[in-house]
């Protein structure tokens, strides 16, 4: 059943797993959220593998199905969404002094992003991952210009979630 | 030091750090189901299609269809069952296009855009499809009253007692009705399994028209 186009699939995805990880880890909050949105992306990488041409990175070609796939796609099982919300609420009331160590604070930035919505996190995430505003435009398919404003008021937003 | 490059920094150092997928669970995960919105939509979208076909070949059969047939000219006939029929391919041709549409290749705004007009092409169809039978139900009542031996019987024995007006008043008080509740509980019928669908979608795909205004 196509074992050739199978195995090469398998095989880059499997060394370019991490990004779909990453995208997991953005987008779903617990274990079995993540395996579900990573089996997801997989089989919708899998779907449209036949169509990419390997003019582009597997990469690049990966980010987009792999977004798409989050933002658009997935269906949540559960929603386990307040949890987290309260979890970093009980971190703030703690949190008087500024001077925390990294650790906690890279932890509270995490459920900080958690509490961005699906598109806001889509560029965050691509933020991370060092692209620029020309490639996130493309990609969400917004202007390049509304890219770089829309990144400004997320990092408003985050400044005044952590800080209230 | 901005937020969010401290968070790049943690990023880039946690990057390997996931638990590994082996290659033999990835071969497993190719063979499972998907679970997407679009699959969904699709599957719910041909189970549309085929219940008002299966509906319209139902209504051929019945005997109060057979009934009107008798008021009606082959010709009238004929042109409602064309109208039927071409409804229901013109808008599956639409649908069908729409749908092949969708890529996950494409950008997150116009994947969004396609599979709310696929759903729109449907939607439309179930909307021309309930007013077609709202239009052919109120003639079909209209008919009866004109034609039908025991409703005009009816009719002179009120016309005798000068409650012409009253009967009038009732048979289309039912007649209107019965048909709005038939087309609002379709409605409701619709909201229900697409509102809870296209939720999330649906917010997503304005929120990024909001930043692309």
């Amino acid at each position: 059943m196509g074992s050739e186009l199978e195995r090469s699939f398998v095989q880059q995805l499997q060394e370019n797993q991490n990004l779909i990880h990453k995208i997991c880890r953005l987008y779903t909050d617990g274990e079995d959220a993540h395996k579900d949105l990573f089996q997801e992306i997989t089989i919708q990488l899998w779907k449209a593998f036949p169509q990419f041409r390997g003019d582009s990175k597997f990469t690049t070609w990966a980010y987009r199905v792999g977004l798409n796939t989050a933002i658009t796609l997935y269906r949540k099982k559960t929603k386990s969404i307040n949890t987290i919300e309260f979890d970093g609420k009980l971190h703030k009331i703690d949190q008087d002094e500024y001077n925390y160590e990294e650790e906690e604070h890279i932890k509270l930035l995490y459920q900080a992003v958690q509490q961005l919505n699906d598109i806001e996190k889509a560029l965050v995430f691509m933020y991370l991952e060092d692209k620029d505003y020309s490639e996130i435009a493309e990609t969400l398919g917004i202007s390049e210009v509304n890219a770089r404003v829309k990144m400004n008021r997320i990092k408003g937003k985050l400044k005044t979630i952590l800080n209230p | 030091m901005e937020e969010l490059d401290l968070l790049k920094k943690d990023w880039k150092r946690n990057e390997n750090k996931f638990p590994r997928v082996s290659e033999q669970e990835i071969y497993a995960m190719l063979h499972k189901n998907s679970t997407s919105v679009v699959k969904w939509i699709f599957l719910i979208s041909i189970f549309e299609f085929a219940f008002f076909l299966a509906l319209t070949l139902l209504l051929n059969d019945n005997t109060g269809t057979t009934k009107m047939e008798s008021y009606l000219n082959d010709y009238t006939m004929i042109a409602i069952t064309i109208i039927d029929y071409g409804i229901m391919v013109y808008f599956f041709c639409q649908f069908y296009i729409n749908y092949k549409k969708i890529t996950t290749t494409d950008k997150v705004k116009n994947l969004m855009s396609s599979i709310l007009k696929t759903r729109k092409s449907v939607s439309n169809y179930i909307f021309v499809k309930i007013s077609f039978i709202v239009i052919l139900l109120i003639a079909m009542f209209i008919l009866y009253f004109n034609n039908e031996p025991e409703m005009i019987s009816t009719r002179h024995i009120a016309e005798e007692k000068g409650k012409v007006a009253m009967l009038y008043l009732v048979y289309f008080a039912a007649v209107t009705i019965s048909v709005a509740v038939f087309a609002g509980m379709v409605w409701l019928f619709y909201r229900l399994i697409y509102g809870l669908l296209l939720k999330r979608l649906r917010k997503n795909y304005n929120e990024l028209k909001k930043i692309d205004f």
